[in-house]
């Protein structure tokens, strides 16, 4: 799991004083608004865009099987979580992985808990801008009480009454 | 019962340490309350009037002997305050509606000991409360009752550990809450769930749910409609996922009160169905583990090979229930009537020939419905190692169940739980009803009923009045939450707050869904509320009417049916003092 340090991030959104720009030009880790997907999606090149990494920042609860023939061209998808008990995201997230096979980062973005991990790292996302009175010593003790579980998720696919014995013992 | 294997025991513990590592962090100051409430709300512990609560699971009411030990133990060594006398703070539990246990006074610094003293006989909180997928209830008669079509404890199983710490769904819009029938009876209550499962068999014989998704009570009562007439039971955890997963994604969570699945389904109808049976489909035939949770025959086996009926029960011819009653010793004087009484309501006919399920009244007066002291646990356990091979259920009603008890033996079983208290022969009458703990426990409720539930119970001592009563579900719950499903009971009381004081709504002619009550239903409020020292003669007002109106072997639901509110509610009015009718 990657711990995002919002000063050291490179990636950005295309806004200007008035909220995010209706048209903006292609860059290296851009991150894009639905709507501004939406208005470049068919105008930027695939000379304009090369070697530029795009993503984007989606709310909660945009439809992400939308999105399936964009996929290729997307490096990063931010989800958000408004309110950390607002789990939306989880199925956004594991909709991405397991039903659309996104190979791009997926990052937990907005109010992001220590203790959201285990359920994060589960569902599909390897990346996370924890909220800024978090701890990171305790983000990652989070990920590590539980060495299996009884679902398949989107790390194993196999819940664990599919796993060999040896597997479903908890190391 | 279920067998912990290494995994589910690891499992556990290791869900005890993280409980254990949030405590601390709490209480060190790292974890604000925010932060770590819906954290301690899914290991089971509810912040209530006086105490944090703490909700046991009791998965599908499946208990043993040594299990109700460690929760008498709990009872008895953690489950006290400093405030108050001794006496009247802590030392028992109360079983729910839910089929959990639940204890109201251990401190929360205690916490993170009783959830590893919990583990260590297979037990926890898990997702008792908070807003994910709950403890899945059954039938208390499960794997005995004569009626069974398939028994239904595997599947719950099977159930209760794929919805156990299921990453996507730890934040659902509201609580979630599955129920799960297997005989042609609903005991289980399940058109009043979220999603209800009744196992049933096809033409061809194969074993398939038909589910119910979007019942539920509270504010708005929904009796749930039928998702699918047919899911064959190797596909079901995919079906739920698909409903579940649709709920997550559409449930409202902009309005507390309308949040629940049954709200969704409620405003979207057929599209709901539609959209559940679309994800139903991709799961299936697009994702990576969509057809992984297809439940394997050996999985079944493996789990359903728990719940075979326990080795030492010696199969005997069943005996006539006046062979029974009369297997009395002499000097017994009032024995035969009271025996009598108990065979007929407490004990119930089971599949195996020779056998019987008896029930322990948890209902007496003393004690508010569904309460056990430590004492009492431990002796309900004894009674369990003696009389049924280790095992209990804890029944929806709020009472105990003994599943596997040899004819032979019940009359030695009588005496034994009379001396503990356990032998009122009320299973099915005016005072077995159901109780929350209301307000002198509850931060929700608006009115207490405890009281209330006193009352009734004094004012309905008399056995032979009771009996000649009959079956009445009476249900009470003190507040809109209805955690004491006031609107599935043939008589509902709901505790309701007007200018800061308690009052008291009556429903007559609710339903859970069995044979006895009719179709499911809520029940029909019967006027402005009661004052609080006017209920119990409203109850007795209505009961009497009932019993004047009667037809011949007529039960008091159906008189009720049969006559309308009407002359009930005249019958209560004519009690008022202080309200208006």
């Amino acid at each position: 799991m990657k711990f995002i340090d919002p000063h050291q991030d490179r990636w950005h959104l295309a806004a200007g004083e008035d909220g995010p720009l209706p048209h903006p030009s292609p860059a290296d880790q851009l991150l894009l608004t639905l709507e501004q997907w939406h208005a470049v999606r068919s105008h930027w090149s695939e000379q304009a865009t090369a070697g530029k990494r795009l993503g984007l920042q989606l709310s909660n609860d945009a439809d992400v099987e939308a999105l399936k023939p964009d996929l290729p061209r997307l490096a990063l998808i931010a989800l958000s979580f408004p309110k950390w008990t607002d789990g939306r995201a989880y199925t956004q997230a594991r909709l991405l992985r397991a039903r659309l096979g996104f190979q791009g980062e997926i990052r937990a973005t907005g109010e992001v808990l220590v203790d959201m991990l285990p359920l994060l790292q589960r569902t599909g996302f390897d990346a996370v801008q924890l909220r800024a009175d978090q701890r990171l010593a305790s983000a990652e003790r989070a990920l590590r009480f539980f060495a299996a579980h009884y679902q398949g998720d989107t790390r194993d696919a196999r819940p664990v009454f599919r796993r060999p014995a040896a597997l479903a013992e908890a190391a | 019962m279920y067998r912990y294997t290494d995994f589910d025991r690891q499992f556990v513990h290791a869900r005890a340490a993280q409980y254990r590592d949030q405590l601390e962090r709490h209480l060190a100051g790292e974890l604000p309350d925010e932060a770590f409430r819906p954290l301690r709300l899914q290991n089971g512990w509810y912040v209530q009037r006086h105490a944090p609560m703490l909700r046991v699971a009791v998965p599908y009411g499946a208990l043993s002997s040594a299990q109700l030990r460690v929760l008498a133990r709990i009872a008895r060594e953690f489950d006290l305050q400093d405030a108050g006398t001794p006496q009247e703070r802590g030392g028992f539990g109360h079983f729910t509606t839910r089929q959990n246990l639940q204890f109201n006074w251990i401190p929360l610094d205690r916490s993170a000991d009783v959830m590893d003293l919990l583990a260590s006989v297979d037990m926890h909180g898990i997702q008792t409360s908070g807003n994910c997928i709950r403890n899945i209830t059954s039938d208390s008669l499960a794997g005995v009752a004569p009626d069974e079509i398939v028994d239904p404890r595997p599947y719950c199983e099977v159930l209760r550990q794929w919805s156990t710490l299921h990453p996507e769904f730890a934040f659902l819009p509201r609580k979630f809450k599955i129920a799960v029938s297997g005989a042609r009876e609903d005991r289980a209550a399940i058109r009043w769930h979220d999603i209800g499962l009744q196992l049933v068999k096809n033409a061809a014989g194969e074993v398939g749910f038909e589910v119910y998704v979007g019942g539920g009570m509270g504010r708005t009562p929904v009796i749930a409609p039928l998702a699918r007439a047919f899911v064959p039971w190797q596909q079901i955890l995919v079906y739920i996922e698909a409903a579940v997963r649709v709920y997550n994604r559409f449930g409202r969570r902009d309005n507390l009160y309308k949040a629940r699945i049954k709200i969704l389904v409620k405003a979207e109808g057929q599209r709901y169905f539609d959209e559940v049976d679309a994800e139903f489909d991709k799961l299936l035939s697009e994702d990576a583990n969509g057809a992984e949770h297809l439940i394997p025959q050996a999985e079944l086996d493996r789990v359903a090979a728990c719940f075979a009926p326990p080795a030492g029960l010696e199969p005997s011819p069943a005996a006539s229930q006046a062979a029974l009653r009369s297997s009395l010793r002499p000097g017994d004087t009032d024995a035969p009537v009271a025996f009598s009484r108990w065979l007929e309501r407490n004990v119930q006919p089971h599949r195996l020939p020779g056998l019987r399920a008896v029930t322990l009244s948890l209902k007496r007066p003393g004690l508010p419905p569904g309460d056990a002291t430590a004492a009492q646990m431990d002796a309900a356990a004894a009674l369990a190692d003696r009389f049924s091979q280790g095992e209990l259920r804890v029944t929806h009603e709020q009472n105990l169940l003994l599943p596997w008890v040899r004819e032979a033996d019940l009359h030695a079983l009588w005496l034994a739980a009379k001396t503990e208290g356990f032998a009122t022969p009320n299973i099915g009458l005016v005072t077995d009803m159901i109780a929350c703990p209301g307000g002198d426990f509850c931060a929700l409720a608006n009115a207490r009923s405890i009281p209330v539930a006193a009352e009734i119970t004094e004012r309905f001592q008399d056995l032979d009045l009771q009996h000649d009563i009959g079956d009445l579900d009476l249900h009470i719950s003190g507040c809109i939450n209805s955690c004491g499903h006031h609107h599935s009971g043939h008589l509902g009381i709901l505790g309701v707050d007007k200018d800061g004081t308690e009052w008291y709504q009556i429903t007559l002619g609710g339903s859970d869904g069995s044979t006895l009550s009719g179709a499911a239903t809520p029940g029909k409020v019967i006027g402005p509320s009661f004052a609080a020292d006017e209920v119990a003669d409203a109850v007795e007002a209505v009961i009497e009417t009932y019993r004047r109106e009667r037809s011949a072997g007529e039960r008091f639901v159906d008189t009720v049916r049969r006559l309308g509110v009407a002359p009930f509610r005249a019958a209560a009015d004519e009690v008022r003092q202080t309200t208006a009718a």
